[in-house]
């Protein structure tokens, strides 16, 4: 399918303008550079939710942190609301979830998800009432007092989704989130992100090597490159929402399409195992 | 028999039997005397029944003609007002010394360890003195203490300091590198300032390890206390055990050494439980849903 301006969409919230990324990495007794990400470059409109599709090691985590400002770009810029990013100040509105568990063991569930208000110094009784809607949004209602460590993967990743979310964060990365889930889990999660995210629809830069999750989750998938990654097509996903997302990998159209960037995304993978 | 029932049998019947030939197997060393070694002679090791009648005495619930003080008004406040080979005044000056140095041990420990373990300067610079001074058993230290700050109650909080000190120290150290950047990472992206980072991520997750030094941090400041004592104290139950060798009185060091048992026992219970309390966030195995 050939990509749609992504300018078709409303207000430009993310733009990513040619960024590089290289590391070094040690081959044998030498030290050799290594491109992973090479003049990426796309924009994410208000409200989108963009899935970055790639096989493993294309890059497409480095490209998110480096929009998150996790990591610093040798070259590019990236703009956020039109203001350039600076690496190691994180943006205001940007949330961000990990692909592991970073829950805070010491605290419990809802100590966790309160953490952000706890920090920008919510006055407790608001805290208290938020902390309980999310806990309820999320469906974890009667874990409050669990500590992370008696939770399941699931569990702990929908305690992670909400600690971000409390915040409200208009621009949403998100790191695999459920990559280390079992797929029952992940597609429970599914249900769990499309009902939050439908209802306040953030802008989304969501990063997977699942094509099936892309599909289900987003209004777009840019599809990267193998290694260095570059943008190397941009499908829009006209699904209907609000989705069902078992429902959805039954229908004719979802098989279509997921055949059809799986062609490509198979190139990619086959690239990507060249020594 | 349950294995609970037949274990407590078995610590029983050991316990009971050790005492038995403790207490008569001297006896028998003239007929028998592959059963009690030469070693085991009562004037070295006493018995348990001269051990308990001291104890008795030396706590004060008997007075110097063997009646029961608890029956005598008065006696017992007239014994507990000397000072001389009174266990409890003893106990509780090697008590308070060891709490002390326990204190400030863990608490100088933690806040050098935090330093020097999040400053990689800090750490660069002063490491090889830390490594160096570490190598040096801290007891060979104590007759400098002693000479130092006399033979008053701080030298043997500053010897059990000394002791405490590096073992928490090379703890929290460990600790403070090994903090997870992710859980950094993930804080800072949800606004966390820099001391934000320190007081909600770094210190929590150094606590785990500050913790686990607590149960060998309070033996060892014991420790340190009874060698501060030995060498020159005016009170305390090393004291004791050094006057009653000098008068080569061995049931008097044995009451000394029991007590110290029982005292060392209830402080490992008493952090044991307060460790299990601070640290009840962490998995225990087959809990996870």
């Amino acid at each position: 399918m050939p990509s749609t301006p992504p300018e078709a969409s409303a207000r430009c919230r993310i733009d990513v303008k040619g960024i590089r990324k290289t590391f070094f990495a040690q081959d044998g007794g030498e030290r050799r550079e290594v491109v992973a990400v090479d003049d990426a470059s796309f924009r994410i409109g208000d409200g989108e939710f963009v899935a970055l599709l790639g096989p493993s090691g294309c890059g497409k985590s480095t490209i998110l942190n480096m929009v998150a400002t996790l990591i610093a770009p040798n070259g590019g810029a990236i703009e956020v609301d039109g203001a350039p990013v600076i690496p190691g100040r994180p943006t205001r509105h940007v949330g961000y979830v990990f692909q592991k568990d970073t829950l805070f063991p010491w605290r419990t569930v809802e100590d966790n998800i309160g953490y952000a208000l706890e920090l920008a110094g919510v006055p407790v009784a608001e805290r208290r009432t938020r902390v309980a809607e999310a806990i309820h949004a999320a469906g974890l209602d009667g874990f409050a007092r669990f500590y992370p460590s008696a939770l399941s993967g699931g569990m702990r990743q929908r305690v992670s989704l909400m600690r971000t979310l409390i915040t409200q964060p208009e621009i949403l990365l998100m790191d695999e989130p459920f990559g280390a889930l079992d797929t029952h889990t992940k597609l429970e999660m599914h249900s769990v992100l499309l009902g939050l995210w439908e209802r306040t629809r953030q802008t989304v830069l969501f990063v997977t090597h699942d094509l099936g999750e892309a599909l289900t989750l987003a209004d777009r998938v840019l599809l990267l490159s193998a290694r260095p990654g570059r943008v190397k097509d941009d499908f829009r996903i006209d699904f209907p929402r609000p989705r069902n997302a078992v429902a959805l990998r039954e229908t004719r159209q979802y098989a279509e399409l997921f055949q059809r960037i799986w062609h490509s995304l198979g190139e990619e993978f086959a690239k990507g195992h060249v020594p | 028999m349950s294995r609970r029932a037949s274990t407590l049998f078995w610590q029983v019947a050991f316990g009971v039997g050790a005492l038995a030939t403790w207490q008569w197997g001297w006896d028998l060393h003239d007929k028998v005397p592959w059963l009690v070694p030469d070693i085991f002679d009562p004037y070295f090791v006493s018995r348990p029944s001269d051990i308990f009648q001291l104890f008795l005495r030396m706590s004060c619930l008997v007075s110097k003609d063997d009646a029961w003080t608890p029956g005598t008004t008065g006696a017992f406040a007239a014994c507990m007002g000397r000072s001389e080979n009174n266990l409890w005044i003893a106990t509780y000056f090697t008590l308070k010394n060891t709490l002390c140095g326990f204190a400030v041990g863990v608490s100088s420990g933690f806040a050098l360890g935090l330093l020097l373990g999040r400053s990689d300067r800090l750490s660069e610079i002063f490491y090889p003195y830390i490594t160096a001074f570490n190598s040096v058993p801290r007891i060979a230290l104590a007759p400098i203490i002693i000479l130092a700050f006399g033979i008053g109650d701080a030298s043997k909080v500053v010897t059990a300091v000394l002791v405490v000190v590096f073992l928490v120290f090379f703890n929290t150290f460990e600790g403070a590198r090994s903090v997870d950047r992710d859980h950094i990472n993930a804080a800072r992206l949800l606004g966390a300032s820099e001391w934000q980072v320190t007081r909600t991520v770094i210190m929590p997750s150094t606590m785990a390890w500050l913790f686990a030094s607590l149960s060998p941090a309070i033996s060892f400041s014991l420790i340190g206390v009874i060698v501060g004592e030995f060498i020159g104290a005016e009170h305390g139950i090393g004291r004791m055990i050094i006057e009653a060798e000098a008068r080569g009185e061995a049931a008097g060091m044995m009451v000394s050494v029991f007590v110290l048992m029982i005292v060392g026992v209830i402080l490992s219970a008493i952090v044991s439980r307060i460790q299990g309390y601070l640290l009840r966030w962490r998995p225990a195995r087959g809990q996870t849903l």
